[in-house]
């Protein structure tokens, strides 16, 4: 390939950093605005960056607006999501993967489970919300988890069936060879070599149940089970809108999945694509 | 059964009169092609699916032949790939308010900035004309999910074996040439493959519009997600709004039908 520079190369780094400043400035303007105390948020022109930086808004909307609590109602259902999630993806993906199973069965499984990923959420949401009603399930935290636990399965299947494609099956046969039963093979053997792939798996899995929105709108309605997308949704709908506390739950909201798929960049495309795309960086 | 349930339990819905019950054959099927709010709804969605996957599919596309080409240190490479990774992570509703922290005529930071390139007009409402409400939506989609092109194409041309794209430079081929012969061929199954992920995603697209516009104004982004919230959770009409998600369903199925073996060699 070209192994002179490319008189173009200019071109590309300017239209690079112009194109950083753009994806980080939405970024920026957030953070400076839930810096900002009140009396700030009303100078003219906005000042870009806050003169008397404080954690005021955080304050008054996780301890005074009580936000805390859909912040720990969002981390109760992330984690029970991804523990469920993967103990029922484990179930369905090792048996595909390693034992003697139709190849039409296998593949209509998992076609099957690629085809969920195009359902949009507003219509499944109808019928859920009529049946939850129904079952006293409506603005229960259980709820939230069961769905959120459907609708991960079919990429967390996806991405462990990769992993464990990936690792021989000859390692197991040794195991299984030596004495040891499947159970045996299965916790000592495979587990420990399958777990960057779990690690991966519940990294994406925790924050897209974090970032859920819809369903956590329609079918939770009081603290008890609200998410905290629901708190950051909850001041868009404020009659005066107090831009600095939006703007603090905005950062938290954004934090949490940005940090933890910083982690696991290496994973987030292939997830989103369903192995589609195999990348390395 | 989280999914076939619910899918009965539609079907059982959307045969029903709303409020007084009853079976209503096709009653709420048929209503759908009297509504006019919904094809104002179907046009608003069309429109938003067009521009915003036509613009990422053509910014991502010639970023990522342009990154390839030019960009070759590994340092460079990896800072361009975390920070189209970020957009994409942003939970929507995040996103959706950072871009209105943005848009707000009142306190938003692009007026000022357009003040200060020599604009001093009337301060531009990014959200309460329906032109710049479609404009403030479709950059939020566009913001989020170009990187989700880019990142897909860029890591199909790493695929291109770096021998033939130097016969081709021993040939003379000149740049676009090399484009047209060796990399969209190369990048074909995988433009089909980001075309039916965003097309779909786009087609149900809720958060974002949610907390910028909730459709307004009037009904001017009130796509098709949007819609059916109305009418199944402000106007409790599930059984109208059961009959149009299996339409959605329908449409969903048809398309996954016709190019789901090309997302994946393991469904092929």
């Amino acid at each position: 390939m070209a192994h002179h520079r490319s008189p173009w190369r200019g071109v590309v780094l300017v239209a690079l950093a112009g194109l950083a400043v753009v994806y980080l400035f939405p970024f920026v303007w957030l953070l400076s605005t839930s810096l900002k105390p009140t009396p700030e948020l009303y100078t003219q022109p906005p000042t870009l960056w806050p003169v008397h930086p404080s954690l005021d808004a955080y304050r008054a909307a996780l301890i005074e607006a009580r936000d805390w609590v859909l912040l720990r109602n969002s981390l109760v259902i992330c984690l029970a999501t991804v523990l469920l999630t993967l103990a029922l993806a484990l179930l369905i993906a090792y048996p595909v993967t390693r034992l003697p199973v139709a190849p039409g069965f296998r593949r209509g499984l998992l076609s099957w489970l690629l085809s969920l990923r195009f359902l949009p959420s507003m219509v499944v949401v109808i019928p859920i919300f009529a049946t939850l009603r129904v079952v006293g399930l409506y603005d229960r935290i259980l709820a939230l988890v069961i769905i959120y636990t459907a609708f991960s399965l079919p990429f967390a299947v996806w991405m462990l069936k990769g992993f464990l494609l990936e690792i021989p099956l000859e390692v197991e046969e040794a195991a299984l060879a030596d004495g040891a039963g499947r159970w045996r093979a299965f916790f000592q053997i495979l587990l420990p070599m399958l777990s960057p792939g779990l690690l991966a798996a519940s990294v994406i899995t925790f924050a897209l149940a974090w970032s859920e929105f819809l369903y956590a709108l329609i079918l939770t309605a009081t603290p008890r089970s609200q998410t905290f997308t629901i708190a950051v949704w909850s001041f868009v709908t404020e009659f005066e809108i107090i831009w600095n506390q939006m703007a603090a739950v905005g950062v938290i909201s954004a934090l949490v999945p940005v940090g933890l798929l910083l982690l696991a960049r290496r994973y987030v495309v292939s997830a989103l694509t369903f192995g589609a795309v195999r990348e390395k960086a | 059964m989280v999914v076939v349930y619910p899918m009965a339990y539609a079907i059982a819905l959307s045969l029903q009169y709303y409020r007084v019950g009853g079976f209503a054959g096709l009653h709420n099927f048929a209503f759908a092609f009297q509504d006019r709010l919904l094809g104002a709804s179907l046009r608003a969605t069309l429109v938003y699916i067009v521009i915003a996957v036509g613009t990422e599919v053509l910014l991502g596309l010639a970023l990522a032949v342009a990154v390839q080409r030019t960009i070759r240190s590994a340092l460079g490479r990896t800072l361009t790939y975390l920070l189209f990774i970020i957009p994409m992570v942003t939970p929507p509703v995040a996103a959706g308010v950072s871009f209105r922290l943005m848009y707000i005529p009142e306190y938003g930071i692009l007026n000022v900035l357009l003040h200060g390139l020599g604009y001093h007009g009337k301060p531009v409402l990014w959200m309460s004309t329906p032109a710049m409400a479609m404009f403030s939506v479709i950059s939020v989609d566009v913001w989020q999910w170009m990187p989700f092109v880019f990142l897909v194409l860029f890591a199909g041309l790493q695929a291109v074996p770096p021998d033939v794209v130097e016969a081709a430079e021993v040939d003379g081929a000149g740049g676009w040439a090399r484009f047209r012969q060796i990399d969209l061929p190369y990048l074909r199954p995988l433009l089909l493959l980001v075309l039916v992920f965003r097309v779909t995603d786009a087609l149900r697209v809720f958060d974002p519009v949610q907390v910028l516009t909730m459709g307004g104004p009037g009904a001017a982004t009130e796509f098709l997600s949007l819609y059916l919230y109305k009418i199944a959770f402000k106007f409790s009409n599930l059984n109208y709004a059961s009959a149009l998600a299996l339409y959605i369903v329908l449409v969903v199925s048809v398309i996954f039908a016709l190019f789901g073996r090309y997302l994946s060699e393991e469904v092929a």
